[in-house]
């Protein structure tokens, strides 16, 4: 298989890299918190979207799987959370998160069983059926999800017994902006650990992994659990701070959006998946606030202008070149 | 932490009332994408009822906040529907074309003190949701059900039901069945298609095999609704005598220019057409066709909107301006008027609309475009999908 | 009996369909390598402009067709030149990145030029009736579907297998550097095949207009099926598209048939065991 993409940095233990990082994702959500206190929803929305794009980078930017079907985890999470919640009346947010994160992960196992069975084109034909094949479980099974009119009555306790989720929606974007951190330090740590290197290795070349004595596949499935957890707990945080879960958190739209921003961002970094999830989601807002009639033409200009300005993705194409700027002390 | 909110609330309502010079409604609705035609059709409705009604209730003044939610997605629905109220301070929520995106913001109601008006979407469940919805636009139930007694008297005994597979299909497909027998017919298959259907050449033959005299069917406009009434002349259907029957969705205004011949003589039953022969009626749709530009794009949200703002204007002549939704809401209970679709009224305990559903054939005019032409009344329908829930 | 043979009608009609408008993404994908989500883009255009010729300019179906075909292949001149040349050998990521980049400009221009409403294609006399098979009616533009696609497969057969370009274009395919070293034009034979693929996208967007009508979101809502249709084939081989869409036609007309409730599950289902059975496509040379 053809190597994917180019690696656009090379990670080493850096304690200190986690460190900025958490200091710079502390200071987003601080400014974001009193720049736009009315508008927490919408930044709750995208801290949740961040996380299923984490969980794609995991599959595609450290191990190199193409996938337009990765929804299916994340609405695995949401559906997981607000089940329990709406069904059987669990409804404190802790928990329910981490029926979240087992839903995702379980639905990660089950799609990464299927989908790792090919490569290229053939891999992502199989994503999609995927995603569709869940998206028809749960359209089916509406006296458990709702089915198309969407699972409501969802309820949350306060979350630790002390903080409600209100209507400014500040505990639910807290609470997701402390999900992230635990996240992304997790996923700092599992990327370079052993096991991430020999994702990398992977992902750069199967066949000397495969000489090497690991196996390429169980990683790739590890990998794909793993991606799931992550992508169940941003499922999970939409359930909570939304209290309704819907049809189109499975479906194949969202996995290609999904898929966009990571691209936008850079794949093969933790920091560009958030950068693109952030920026494409901060752009349709401001774009369709604008002009709600016509927004479509403007991100699909901004899409193909990224990939003859920016191919590495922004945050790709901005860290090498300020690695060049540097000197090439990589 | 709750008596913070309580006072926060408060503090919020009363620095709202009190410059109360102009009054925000926020409406939500599909803007771009798919199914932007129908979000325009929720702006030219509320544009011609402003245009008609002036700009100004008392002193207030009113302003729209558009906010687009382009396919069913409630949790960006309800994000934007939060961001309204506490960003905005808009008094009052409007439009909601699809049923999760309005299920999805019901909860917020109560909290931020704010009625929601629904200028669409169609499942029975909505108004229970909340003491604080209103709903101006219809349900699949009501429009489905009158068709079963039309069936019925144009003397067929077995019907085969086909439906989109999704919630208003089998609401449609529920709806139909209970009337249908209720008047003594039977329903002797029930056809549920994938939404995605492109090719409804088996889906005919399975028609065809059934026996059925007729059948009755549910699809969301759009092109799929064209595939299907092209495989149904196609297939020898219409030829071989078996009849269609549906609610209005399946004629659309928008989609009769290219449904076109194919679709003429088909029989809908529905609460609003175009053609509607009144006074109210002329002049909505003149104003409705300036404001959406090409008058062949206009369909039925926008006489759902342009109720709805009827609905939203009483509220502030109710309240004076002030923000209280139970006292908005409780006003407009009964309240009944002359809409373009014909004489309506809000039922007291279900808040939803009763109203007349009427059937209407396409049919050729005469400049050789084809519309709805209303044949038979059915008068003052409520809303039996509430209580079939029951 | 009447029932299986009426099916194996349906199934034969839909396959036939998805072929011509599949066909031409399978030559982008196959032949040029690259992943091209913008496919439905260019049927719709073709379908638009068609509809443009004969209800605005009133022109005939044959007119139209050649006009909206040629038209078509036009403007994909400088968007290949433009933009589809700097992906090519791109990541895959990189090229869905930038053909949904196209896919969005293009549902966003239809939208503003011709409307969100639906369009037709309004057939001649010929064209629109049903003929009757003894056992059952069938539309007429179905068999003329059959009829372009079998005419279609065997044109482009043709052209690969047995021209002076066939040969250059394979020689592009399989070497580019040495393809050029030997003296052939390969951005040229690039450009030209990229022409031919997006005229077929036009004509299969025309054909089969009665089945997917033509409205803005055509490029979004058929991309799926398109896609599976083409790696199921394998991208690149004729045969296996034609086979994969016969069998694709099957599956879905059999399963709307028997379970219309389950039909798009069974759908997907098959695709995975398919595509898991035969990871390359049934005939690819995709690798």
């Amino acid at each position: 298989m053809a190597v994917l993409m180019d690696s656009t940095l090379p990670t080493r233990r850096r304690p200190l890299g986690t460190l900025i990082g958490i200091a710079v994702i502390i200071a987003a959500s601080v400014i974001g918190y009193f720049l736009f206190p009315n508008n927490l929803a919408l930044l709750t929305r995208i801290v949740a979207t961040m996380l299923l794009v984490l969980s794609i980078d995991l599959v595609t930017g450290y191990c190199g799987v193409a996938t337009l079907g990765h929804a299916a985890l994340f609405g695995a999470g949401a559906y997981g959370a607000g089940i329990v919640s709406a069904h059987f009346g669990i409804t404190e947010p802790l928990t329910m998160t981490l029926i979240g994160a087992v839903a995702g992960a379980l639905a990660g196992l089950v799609s990464g069983i299927v989908i790792l069975r090919a490569h290229g084109l053939p891999q992502l034909v199989l994503s999609i059926a995927v995603v569709h094949l869940f998206h028809e479980v749960a359209n089916k099974a509406s006296s458990w999800t709702g089915g198309s009119d969407g699972l409501s009555g969802i309820t949350t306790d306060a979350l630790l017994g002390l903080f409600e989720f209100d209507l400014w929606g500040r505990t639910a974007y807290i609470y997701g902006i402390v999900l992230l951190l635990i996240v992304f330090v997790s996923l700092r740590i599992l990327v370079q650990s052993p096991f991430g290197m020999l994702a990398r290795g992977v992902r750069e070349d199967p066949v000397r992994v495969a000489a090497m004595g690991a196996s390429v596949h169980s990683v790739m499935l590890r990998m794909y659990v793993i991606s799931g957890a992550v992508a169940g707990v941003g499922g999970a945080l939409n359930a909570i701070s939304t209290q309704v879960v819907g049809l189109d958190s499975l479906s194949f739209t969202l996995s290609a959006e999904a898929l966009v921003m990571l691209v936008l961002g850079g794949t093969g970094s933790l920091y560009g998946a958030m950068v693109g999830t952030v920026s494409f989601m901060w752009f349709e807002d401001v774009v369709s606030a604008a002009n709600p009639f016509h927004w479509l033409t403007i991100v699909g200009a901004l899409l193909i202008v990224v990939v003859l300005f920016a191919p590495k993705g922004l945050y790709g194409s901005a860290a090498a070149f300020l690695s060049r700027r540097r000197g090439g002390e990589r | 932490m709750k008596k913070f909110l309580a006072t926060a609330i408060a503090t919020l309502a009363l620095s709202v009332s009190a410059q109360a010079a102009t009054i925000k409604v926020g409406v939500v609705g599909p803007f771009s994408g798919p199914f932007a035609l129908q979000g325009k059709n929720f702006k030219a409705g509320i544009d011609a009822y402003m245009a008609v009604n002036g700009a100004k209730v008392g002193d207030n003044d009113v302003e729209i906040i558009y906010r687009d939610v382009p396919q069913a997605d409630p949790a960006q629905s309800k994000a934007l529907a939060q961001e309204l109220i506490v960003k905005e301070g808009v008094q009052y929520l409007a439009g909601f074309y699809f049923t999760p995106d309005a299920m999805a913001a019901t909860p917020i109601l109560q909290q931020g003190n704010v009625p929601m008006v629904v200028m669409n979407a169609a499942t029975s469940a909505i108004v229970t949701k909340s003491p604080y919805v209103v709903r101006t636009s219809f349900t699949t139930w009501q429009t489905s059900t009158p068709i079963a007694q039309v069936a019925k008297d144009a003397g067929v005994d077995k019907v085969i039901t086909v439906v989109s597979d999704y919630g208003p299909g089998v609401d449609a497909e529920n709806a139909f069945k209970a009337g249908f027998e209720k008047a003594g017919g039977k329903v002797v298959e029930a056809i549920r298609m994938p939404l995605s259907t492109n090719d409804f050449s088996p889906i005919m033959q399975r028609i065809k095999d059934s026996g059925a005299g007729a059948v009755f069917a549910f699809l969301p406009s759009g092109p799929t609704t064209l595939g299907f009434v092209k495989a149904y002349n196609q297939n020898g259907l219409k030829t071989a005598g078996i009849k269609i029957f549906a609610p209005g969705d399946l004629t659309q205004e928008s989609d009769l220019p290219a449904l076109g011949e194919s679709a003429a003589g088909m029989q809908t039953t529905f609460h609003y057409a175009v053609s509607h022969d009144s006074p109210e009626n002329k002049a909505f749709v003149e104003a409705a066709s300036k404001a959406i530009g090409n008058p062949a794009e206009l369909s039925f949200p926008a006489v759902g909107a342009y109720d709805g703002m009827h609905v939203i204007y009483k509220m502030i002549e109710a309240t004076g301006g002030k923000q209280d939704a139970k006292k908005a809401v409780d006003a407009v209970k009964g309240l009944s008027w002359t809409s373009p679709r014909g004489p309506v009224s809000i039922d007291a305990e279900s808040r939803h609309i009763t109203q007349n559903i009427y059937l209407r054939e396409v049919t050729k005019g005469a400049e050789g475009k084809y519309f709805n032409k209303e044949i038979k009344t059915f008068e003052r329908q409520g809303d039996p999908g509430l209580a079939a829930a029951k | 009996m009447q029932t299986v043979l009426s099916i194996a009608i349906d199934a034969l009609a839909y396959g036939m369909v998805l072929f011509v408008i599949s066909i031409g993404l399978s030559v982008t994908m196959g032949l040029m390598r690259v992943v091209n989500l913008a496919h439905g883009a260019f049927a719709m255009i073709g379908g638009y402009l068609a509809s443009y010729a004969t209800r605005d300019l009133g022109l005939g179906y044959a007119p139209a067709i050649l006009i909206a075909v040629v038209a078509t292949a036009i403007i994909a001149v400088p968007i290949e030149r433009l933009l589809y040349r700097r992906i090519y050998g791109a990541p895959e990521l990189t090229q869905v990145l930038m053909t949904i980049g196209i896919t969005f400009c293009v549902i966003g221009l239809a939208n503003y030029a011709f409307g969100p409403t639906l369009k037709t294609i309004p057939l001649p006399e010929t064209l629109s009736g049903s003929i009757d098979l003894g056992f059952r009616a069938i539309a007429t533009h179905r068999i003329f579907a059959i009829v372009c696609g079998l005419i279609v497969a065997g044109g482009l057969w043709f052209l690969i297998e047995r021209t002076a370009f066939g040969i250059r274009l394979r020689a592009a395919v399989d070497n580019a550097p040495m393809a050029a070293a030997l003296g052939v034009r390969t951005q040229l034979v690039y450009a030209v095949s990229f022409a031919v693929a997006v005229g077929l996208a036009a004509f299969g967007g025309i054909v089969g207009a009665e089945l997917l009508p033509v409205e803005p979101y055509y490029a979004l809502r058929y991309m799926v099926t398109f896609l599976v249709a083409v790696s199921i084939g394998g991208a690149g081989s004729i045969p296996g598209a034609l086979i994969a869409c016969l069998l694709l036609g099957a599956i879905d007309t059999t399963g709307r048939y028997l379970a219309p409730e389950y039909g798009e599950f069974f759908f997907y289902l098959a695709v995975i065991v398919i595509v898991t059975l035969f990871p390359r496509g049934l005939a690819g040379r995709f690798k």
